[in-house]
């Protein structure tokens, strides 16, 4: 089978300090990370904060281009699952989702022909149409995920976002991410939770200071990880 | 304390309810040995039924479960005089026999076993167990079918229970029949949705069989309800989701939403303020009283037209310089959209811009009426009002992009831009006319392109006369071409910025 991404020895660095007083500084994110993604897989990226687990995402989903090396895209639509991404607290629930929908791809009648189901998928009832600075954070969350709930792109980048809002919701968010999981959507789905790997993902790729190392046996993978610290 | 198989001889009398000493509910007493059972720590289960048995002579469950724990704790003799003891007790009681086969299949004794469970067979049929030991020791034997059938009897005694069905599908497991036992483990799933084994079991199954997908779903399910297992592993997005526009739509969609952004984030700050769409206008007539004090009465500036020629310099001046202050960050600001939702960064300045302009539309209303109240009347000239507009519009968009686009390689130059705007402000002719300044440095100030709008808005609005098109049509060329040579740096630099503004 073909790779509907492939990712072939992609270095990435950063500046890191650097200014008429110091010297440039640069440090690597990413160091020769080579791997593929397959068609209807789920992939899991385990790593460590500043592992470099979100510029990886960054480079998957096109946002940055790699400084050597190089990633290949063969024609699919990736996306990262953003919640709360532009929201504006002044403006009404209703309004953010406008805004939410549109700025992940669609336009704005198709958002507005879905504002029904956000509102009832969110269960903010009369509070869809008040200022989202008034909501609770897990109101707020709420709302965040479920104008994201609408995107369904070729491939999903889901970034440590399934423990969002009070405990009941968490349930049905997780339920609803584990069922786009489990359908025939491409996931990458970036966590330093083992649990979560091990229970929804097909492969593992590792990332240790920049660099990657994957593996097709989680328990392995799990297991090297652990290793690790 | 030890235990022995010896059994009491005499039946205690009954303690009555007032007794204080008196015994607590048999369920509550029976929960303490089942507790050590379930903790398969049968030696100290057996003594707790030895125990109960002396509190409760008459119930047979301490007896045969007695029987149970020694017989699990390896105490054969223990296990099998309780057992005596329980066939003359209770003759009648079904466990008699089920527990005596189960006692006689423990020490490999078919004979006996079978026995006592062809007795149970016809004594007992409507009890689950009989059907269960006498599948177990069909099983033991090596007799499949046979047990096969058992199970089915097991769980038509008792089909509002899991235990027939689980152990049925676990006859499966054992046998190694790993497509029999997820089948047998749906069965479990779709009676009783809450039994943990039906997913975890029938993981273990489907593991065996290397559908490690389907086994993970398997665990999910137990933990997220069945539906996750209603999804086939076919089918791919849902069909009424829009998909994404291809690039042909893709503009019209950028457009939409920068006109949509601009518009929220306007409401989103009117929001803010007590005045809210007031201060759109009041602002900028604020400005104009300081000037006009500053300008018009201390250093007794102009005539009595002289409010007037102030607002026609400065509103399209404000319009001007709000639109490049508010945008000269706008790329910074904007980095967790560009990062997370990977918008294009020429969004940002656009937004800017065009939220700065919309905000303008009031105040020009406000400077006609201005015009109106001091006696300015229009006529054909106001006509040249478009092209001066869409020339200032297009310079904006320039600038304001053109700003923007550096300020991320050179943060510090955002300092410069109020410093930049302020000289622009003197330099434009706002508070003064450019006529008053000397003849040699006029051509070089107009050269100054707001200066040469603000010079054609007061020939259009106050003299009635034409403005140099000529000069107009140049700077909205030289604008549009900058505005063209913007837009292709910007597509050039589009995986240039996100790293930038994460630097």
């Amino acid at each position: 089978m073909e790779p509907i991404i492939s990712l072939h020895d992609v270095s990435i660095s950063y500046k890191r300090s650097g200014n008429v007083f110091r010297h440039r500084r640069y440090y690597e994110a990413l160091k020769s990370v080579t791997f593929d993604i397959f068609q209807g897989e789920t992939l899991g990226i385990l790593g460590r904060n500043g592992s470099g687990k979100s510029t990886l995402l960054r480079v998957i989903s096109g946002i940055i281009r790699p400084d050597k090396g190089k990633i290949i895209n063969r024609g699919v639509s990736v996306s990262l699952l953003a919640l709360q991404a532009g929201f504006d607290p002044n403006l009404s629930g209703r309004d953010n989702a406008i805004l939410g929908g549109m700025l992940q791809g669609y336009s704005r009648k198709e958002v507005e022909s879905r504002l029904g189901e956000i509102q009832e998928y969110s269960e903010l009832g009369d509070f869809f149409d008040e200022p989202v600075r008034t909501y609770s954070t897990g109101m707020r969350a709420r709302l965040g995920f479920s104008i994201s709930t609408m995107v369904i792109p070729d491939v999903l980048l889901i970034d440590e976002v399934l423990s969002v809002g009070d405990v009941e919701f968490r349930k049905k968010a997780e339920r609803t991410m584990i069922s786009k999981i489990q359908s025939q959507q491409t996931v990458i789905l970036v966590t330093h939770s083992l649990h979560q790997i091990s229970h929804l993902c097909d492969r593992v790729v590792l990332l240790e200071n920049g660099t990657s190392i994957c593996s097709d046996n989680i328990q392995d993978a799990i297991s090297y990880y652990k290793q690790m610290k | 304390m030890s235990v022995t198989g010896k059994t009491p001889n005499t039946l205690s009398t009954p303690p009555t309810p007032t007794d204080p000493t008196a015994l607590p509910p048999l369920e509550q007493a029976f929960e303490w040995p089942k507790e050590a059972m379930r903790a398969k720590k049968w030696s100290e289960a057996a003594c707790r039924w030895a125990i109960l048995r002396k509190a409760y002579p008459g119930h047979p469950a301490p007896w045969f479960q007695g029987a149970i724990a020694h017989m699990e704790a390896g105490e054969l003799d223990q296990a099998d005089q309780l057992l005596i003891h329980c066939r003359k007790q209770f003759p009648s009681h079904p466990n008699s026999a089920i527990q005596s086969a189960s006692f006689a299949i423990y020490r490999g004794d078919w004979q006996t076993a079978e026995e006592y469970l062809k007795q149970a067979r016809e004594e007992y049929p409507e009890h689950v167990q009989t059907w269960l030991k006498s599948a177990q020791a069909a099983e033991l034997r090596g007799d499949h079918l046979l047990a096969d059938q058992y199970y089915r009897k097991a769980q038509e005694c008792d089909p509002d229970r899991p235990i027939s069905y689980i152990q049925h599908a676990e006859q499966a497991m054992r046998a190694e029949q790993w497509e029999i036992a997820l089948e047998r483990w749906e069965v479990v799933r779709e009676r009783f949705p809450d039994v943990p084994a039906g997913y975890h079991r029938a993981a273990e199954a489907a593991r065996m069989l290397n559908r490690t997908r389907y086994a993970r779903k398997l665990l999910l399910a137990h933990q997220y309800g069945n539906e996750i297992l209603l999804d086939s592993d076919e089918t791919g997005l849902t069909e009424n989701t829009p998909k994404r526009q291809l690039t042909g739509k893709r503009f019209g969609q950028f457009l939409s939403l920068i006109w949509t952004k601009a518009r929220f984030n306007l409401r989103s700050e009117v929001q803010r303020n007590y005045l809210s769409y007031g201060w759109w206008i009041l602002e900028p007539m604020l400005h104009m009283i300081v000037y006009y004090l500053v300008f018009g009465f201390l250093l007794n500036h102009g005539g009595k037209d002289y409010p007037i020629f102030l607002l026609t310099g400065l509103i399209p001046w404000m319009w001007f310089s709000k639109a490049i202050s508010g945008s000269s960050n706008s790329i910074l600001a904007g980095q967790d959209l560009m990062l997370q939702a990977g918008i294009h960064s020429l969004f940002f300045p656009l937004v800017s811009l065009l939220q700065a302009t919309i905000k303008q539309i009031p105040v020009f209303l406000l400077l006609f009426g201005f015009l109106w109240l001091f006696g300015y009347q229009p006529d054909e000239h106001w006509l040249a009002l478009l092209p001066v507009i869409l020339v200032q519009a297009i310079l904006i968009v320039a600038v304001g992009c053109g700003v923007a686009a550096i300020i991320p390689f050179s943060r510090d130059l955002s300092y410069l831009v109020p410093t930049g705007l302020m000289f622009l402000m003197f330099m434009s002719g706002i508070f003064y006319d450019y006529r008053n300044i000397s003849d040699n440095w006029q051509e070089l100030f107009l050269l100054n392109p707001l200066a040469f709008l603000l010079k054609s808005y007061r020939e259009i609005l106050m003299e009635n006369i034409w403005p140099d098109f000529h000069t107009l049509g140049l700077w909205g060329t030289v604008s549009f071409l900058v505005c063209i040579q913007l837009l292709l740096a910007y597509r050039r630099l589009r995986y240039i910025y996100p790293r930038i503004v994460l630097q």
